[in-house]
């Protein structure tokens, strides 16, 4: 049957009768809500409320399993029962696998089944569980699309829009799924942008989770410089990269209640990629640092690189060996920091240098698979380009840090 | 753009009470409970900035976070104060939904921290009913002083809600 126009038009107001309501809107209170989120006036000291809200659960839930029962499973029977089955006690195979056999805690011992599996599980774990279960939460409210909107101006300084706010929060749980999300920006351009900053200045939730542990006390320093750089070379970056930032028009949908199922769900998802992506990361970490330890490689690489770590960013030059396990996780390389003997000052700019330096081995693979998507010269415009920034900001912002502290006469 | 056209009767405290009465007490009290908030608020600013403490009694105005704490106060104070001008507004409703909403966030994480601080033990794995109960002692942070006072908010939620469908429950 073949409808003419008329017929069509006659068809749809038949239908629109008998399903559209006609009357005069109302403002509900959740719709009030609604608009008074996404208002810069109101909406800003609301976001303040929600990431305090944020940080605080972050803080207590992870504390709550690491400091309340974890850190006396690893350090009071998991080391000590390990140090006395363990075999060849002094060997290569016992250095590498348990550590050092006169450490009394899990922090220190510094082999792969102490330390490695302390830092994955025993730190790491309890955060980017908090991390995501608070992400999921704000995700399925609905909030997270109006912080998006409330960023915007603020994003469209350096060439973004609001909705980079979302790989810019996935990448304080993982850079990983935060690289594949900007996928949802509209140019070569952005996407690029944000990959590279994201994987140079946003701690990620492991990272977090480590550095609440070794400098309580300086978190909010490190992440408000790391913040800052990320804006001030986000500029810069929007400055140099020929190319185009659109304007976007973004769906804000209602406030709802998240449905626990849909929590429980996402929250395994990403919980399981943790398992599966970091942790045999972080035990490959420990057996090559500890290889090359033992090999007198890292000793070697030290000296070598002492004028640089000394001279230009101030720390010890024993942070050569973190610095190496950074490129396979940055939260290990933060926990091994803790083991060298430095002034805290110093151990605030090596936690910089340790964010600020290559990205881990995770995230370097997939700026690879998102520069992909322009052939073979994509891959070499995302990785020299990255490289290209990572290098400017390691030495300038790097570098910045330990004039503050010349200035302020504390390094 | 006040949306109370023609004022419904209904039971409050026992008496019969008009909404726009319930309204204007909602007014005068959001408008001290206001007052009272962004005091506290600036009041912790103020000592965070100075990197001073204050107590109270069992208040206690100290720690890590107390300049954030003193700043979702003030924000919070702020929400309630210009609200009281048109309080039968839903959008100035909204504004003291979202004020009273971040006093829940700040008491709402303290307690939850303080029941998951209550339950491992020192040395042992599980505190000792001492240690438990002493885990919830005073002093308090001012934000759970609050919180039951910011409560009042659910009432004039629900009285809003039935003034939109138009009729009693």
């Amino acid at each position: 049957m073949k409808l003419t126009v008329d017929e069509r038009w006659d068809l749809i107001d038949k239908i629109a009768k008998q399903t559209v309501k006609y009357g005069k809107y109302r403002h509900t209170l959740k719709d009030a809500i609604a608009e008074i989120t996404v208002k810069p006036l109101t909406g800003i000291p609301i976001a303040i409320a929600v990431l305090y809200g944020f940080w605080s659960f972050f803080g207590a839930f992870a504390g709550f399993f690491t400091d309340g029962f974890l850190v006396k499973l690893f350090d009071n029977h998991w080391l000590p029962w390990l140090q006395e089955v363990f075999p060849g006690k002094g060997g290569w195979v016992y250095y590498i696998l348990v550590g050092d056999p006169m450490a009394d805690n899990c922090f220190e011992a510094f082999g792969m089944l102490t330390s490695g599996l302390f830092v994955a599980i025993g730190v790491v774990l309890p955060a980017i569980v908090a991390f995501y279960l608070f992400l999921i939460i704000l995700e399925d409210s609905g909030y997270l699309p109006r912080l998006a909107v409330l960023v915007d101006t603020v994003l469209h300084k350096i060439g973004l829009h609001g909705f980079a706010v979302v790989p810019m929060i996935l990448s304080l749980g993982c850079n990983v799924p935060a690289v594949a999300a900007t996928r949802t920006l509209e140019t070569r351009k952005q996407r690029f942008m944000m990959a590279t900053l994201l994987a140079i200045f946003i701690p990620c939730g492991a990272q977090l989770g480590i550095m609440l542990e070794v400098i309580p006390g300086y978190v909010g320093f490190v992440m408000i410089y790391l913040l800052t750089g990320f804006f001030i070379f986000g500029f810069i970056l929007n400055k140099l990269i020929p190319g185009k930032s659109p304007e976007i028009l973004l769906d804000v949908p209602p406030y709802h209640m998240p449905i626990a199922r849909n929590v429980r769900r996402k929250l395994w998802v990403r919980v399981r990629s943790f398992f599966t992506v970091a942790i045999p990361f972080v035990l490959l970490g420990v057996v090559i640092v500890n290889i090359m330890y033992l090999t007198g490689f890292l000793d070697w690489l030290a000296n070598l690189l002492e004028p640089i770590l000394c001279g230009w960013f101030g720390v010890p030059k024993e942070t050569v060996g973190p610095l190496i396990a950074a490129f396979l996780r940055k939260d290990l390389a933060v926990a091994q920091l803790s083991a060298i003997e430095m002034s805290t000052y110093q151990l605030v700019t090596s936690v910089i240098l340790v964010s600020l330096y290559f990205p881990c081995v995770a995230t370097f693979a997939m700026l690879i698979k998102e520069g992909r998507e322009g052939g073979w010269k994509g891959v070499a415009q995302y990785l020299f380009g990255s490289l290209a920034a990572l290098i400017a900001v390691v030495f300038l912002w790097g570098g910045l840090v330990h004039l503050i502290w010349i200035i302020l006469g504390v390094a | 753009m006040g949306w109370i056209g023609s004022p419904h009767m209904d039971y409050l405290g026992g008496g019969i009470m008009d909404n726009e009465v319930k309204f204007m007490i909602g007014r005068i009290y959001f408008a001290i409970f206001g007052l009272v908030v962004l005091s506290i608020g600036i009041l912790e600013i103020l000592l965070s900035l100075t990197g001073r403490s204050f107590e109270w009694g069992i208040m206690e105005m100290s720690g890590e976070f107390l300049l954030w704490r003193g700043l979702i106060l003030f924000f919070a104070g702020a929400f309630y104060l210009p609200s009281i001008k048109n309080f039968t507004d839903i959008h100035q409703l909204a504004k003291v939904v979202m004020a009273s909403v971040m006093i829940w966030i700040i008491a709402g994480v303290k307690i939850f921290s303080m029941i998951l601080e209550s339950i491992p033990g020192e040395e042992g794995w599980l505190n000792t009913f001492e240690g438990f109960l002493e885990s919830y002692s005073a002093p308090y942070i001012p934000s759970l002083f609050l919180l039951p006072f910011s409560l009042v908010v659910l009432y004039y939620i629900r009285l809003s809600g039935e003034m939109l469908r138009g009729g009693r429950r």
